[in-house]
């Protein structure tokens, strides 16, 4: 932020609002998907539960922060960075938004995944993915938090080892569909969760981005390694 | 979308129609501009923003010399529209002016009617043979002006007795009827209600096509919609000039963030 305060105090208090907002999306969005991974781990109905009715507590946050952000562009006109802070926001708070309702997603299949209690092995793959989804989203709201822009584009293209992981875990599910097809049903819906935090990956990476045009008003545009190679992975090729 | 891509590069390309060198101006023993360099770009508009005391003014009236007028004001360095030095002894600033038109602050038409208004200049300038030239030269200035319509049937009227809004319509009118090339305006809307300065801003963007327009204003939102370029002004410097887009969204210098962030002044 800057160190200098606006002369209408009023100003930086909305401003400051915003910030705080974030904070406790990206602390909610954090506690969904981990909660809702351990409880698609664990077979936890009750926990599974409790993360699909906290994704409300999300989306009114994530609409707080429209309505708040349309107020202050109507009141203040924002310039330059004030500007590019209010529309970083909402574009983090529709990431973040997004994120929580990927994590919804995970909880809700944990029913179907459990009806039949699949082998450890399956869920360790999921799980790693999952671990490192958990460690980008949050640095990626320190970073937020600090504003230290140094290792954001380190970040960023970390992604391309979420979509590395992704890749081979997709094999891998392939390769248990093809073992035993009593596991489709159950291997399908990891599947779709293993997506899902890639996705979450690729939220993470538009937060990056948009943080460093924040910072620094421009777009971090360099060629970014994409290695997300599962469209081309085949039965055959499993 | 497009028309906002073209309008900025169009500002990339065009030339240069006055440009200020080393301009340094004293009143007495203050230093009010301190070294100025910028160039003042043809068929575009160009925006000067700064706190209240910065020299932005000061500086819009070097460009047609209103500062001669006052004795204790003494400006060196240079000068130029269209490679003319206009501080050189050859050059008398009536002609000057004609050239360089000016709309200031408060609406202040002549106490006399619409018609002889707009007429003054090109009589005194002998831009007109006869009345029928004179008649045309009016009803054009009004009508880019964007008051012809209101005023076409009362042109006897007194001036003074127009809304705020019209009568600053009507001074512009007054300043572009000598078909000046530069055209000076010092917060031309500070006046004016939101539709008046709605009115002024729409015709400040129409008259680009035809002069070289600089506006010194207050209103940020006012410099970041009538303007192509922007320069900012602080303690007689000029801080920084850029294309409007950039000054506004993304500033290089600190100073003009804190400013048009509403951190300063």
């Amino acid at each position: 932020m800057n160190d200098r305060m606006h002369t209408v105090t009023a100003y930086d208090e909305e401003l400051g609002f915003l910030s705080n907002c974030i904070a406790e999306m990206g602390g909610y969005a954090e506690r969904m998907v981990d909660r809702a991974v351990t409880a698609l781990i664990n077979s936890d109905h009750a926990l599974s539960k409790q993360v699909i009715s906290e994704d409300v507590l999300l989306d009114n946050l994530h609409r707080e922060i429209d309505d708040k952000s349309v107020l202050i562009i109507a009141k203040r006109q924002p310039m330059a960075r004030d500007l590019r802070e209010i529309i970083g926001t909402m574009r983090i708070a529709s990431d973040l938004e997004r994120i929580g309702d990927l994590g919804k997603n995970i909880a809700k299949r944990t029913v179907a995944v459990a009806e039949v209690r699949q082998p450890v092995r399956l869920y360790r793959g999921l799980e790693s993915l999952a671990e490192l989804a958990m460690i980008q989203l949050k640095e990626v709201l320190d970073t937020f938090a600090s504003r230290r822009m140094e290792g954001i584009i380190l970040l960023r293209d970390r992604d391309e080892e979420i979509d590395a992981k992704y890749t081979s875990l997709f094999r891998e599910l392939l390769t248990y569909m093809m073992e035993d097809p009593r596991n489709i049903s159950a291997c399908t819906h990891l599947l779709f969760c293993a997506k899902n935090i890639e996705r979450i990956g690729d939220h993470v990476t538009n937060i990056a981005e948009t943080i460093h045009y924040m910072e620094t008003g421009e777009g971090l545009t360099a060629e970014r390694p994409k290695d997300d190679e599962h469209n081309a992975v085949t039965v055959n090729k499993a | 979308m497009s028309n906002m891509r073209t309008t900025d590069l169009a500002v990339e390309v065009a030339p240069s129609k006055a440009t200020a060198r080393n301009v340094d101006v004293y009143y007495g023993t203050t230093h009010a501009i301190k070294n100025v360099s910028v160039d003042i770009l043809d068929k575009s508009v160009t925006a000067f923003i700064g706190p209240s005391g910065c020299g932005k003014s000061t500086f819009l009236r070097c460009i047609n010399r209103m500062n001669d007028t006052i004795s204790i004001c003494r400006v060196t360095g240079k000068i130029e529209i269209e490679g003319e030095d206009i501080y050189d002894r050859r050059v008398d600033p009536v002609q000057l002016r004609a050239k360089v038109g000016m709309v200031f602050q408060k609406p202040n038409p002549f106490p006399k009617s619409i018609y002889d208004n707009v007429a003054y200049g090109p009589k005194i300038h002998g831009l007109s043979r006869s009345k029928t030239e004179l008649d045309e030269i009016v009803e054009t200035a009004l009508k880019k002006a964007a008051l012809w319509n209101e005023v076409k049937d009362r042109l006897a009227a007194p001036g003074t007795g127009l809304s705020g809004g019209q009568q600053q319509r009507l001074c512009i009118a007054r300043a572009i009827a000598t078909q000046p090339e530069v055209l000076l305006m010092d917060e031309p809307c500070s006046a004016l209600d939101p539709i008046a300065t709605a009115q002024v801003e729409e015709l400040i963007d129409e008259l680009r096509s035809q002069f070289s327009v600089v506006i010194v204003t207050h209103s940020m939102q006012q410099a970041a919609r009538v303007s192509q370029r922007t320069a900012m002004f602080h303690l007689g410097e000029l801080v920084e000039i850029d294309v409007t887009s950039t000054m506004f969204t993304n500033p290089s210098h600190k100073k003009t963030q804190d400013y048009i962030t509403g951190r300063y002044g």
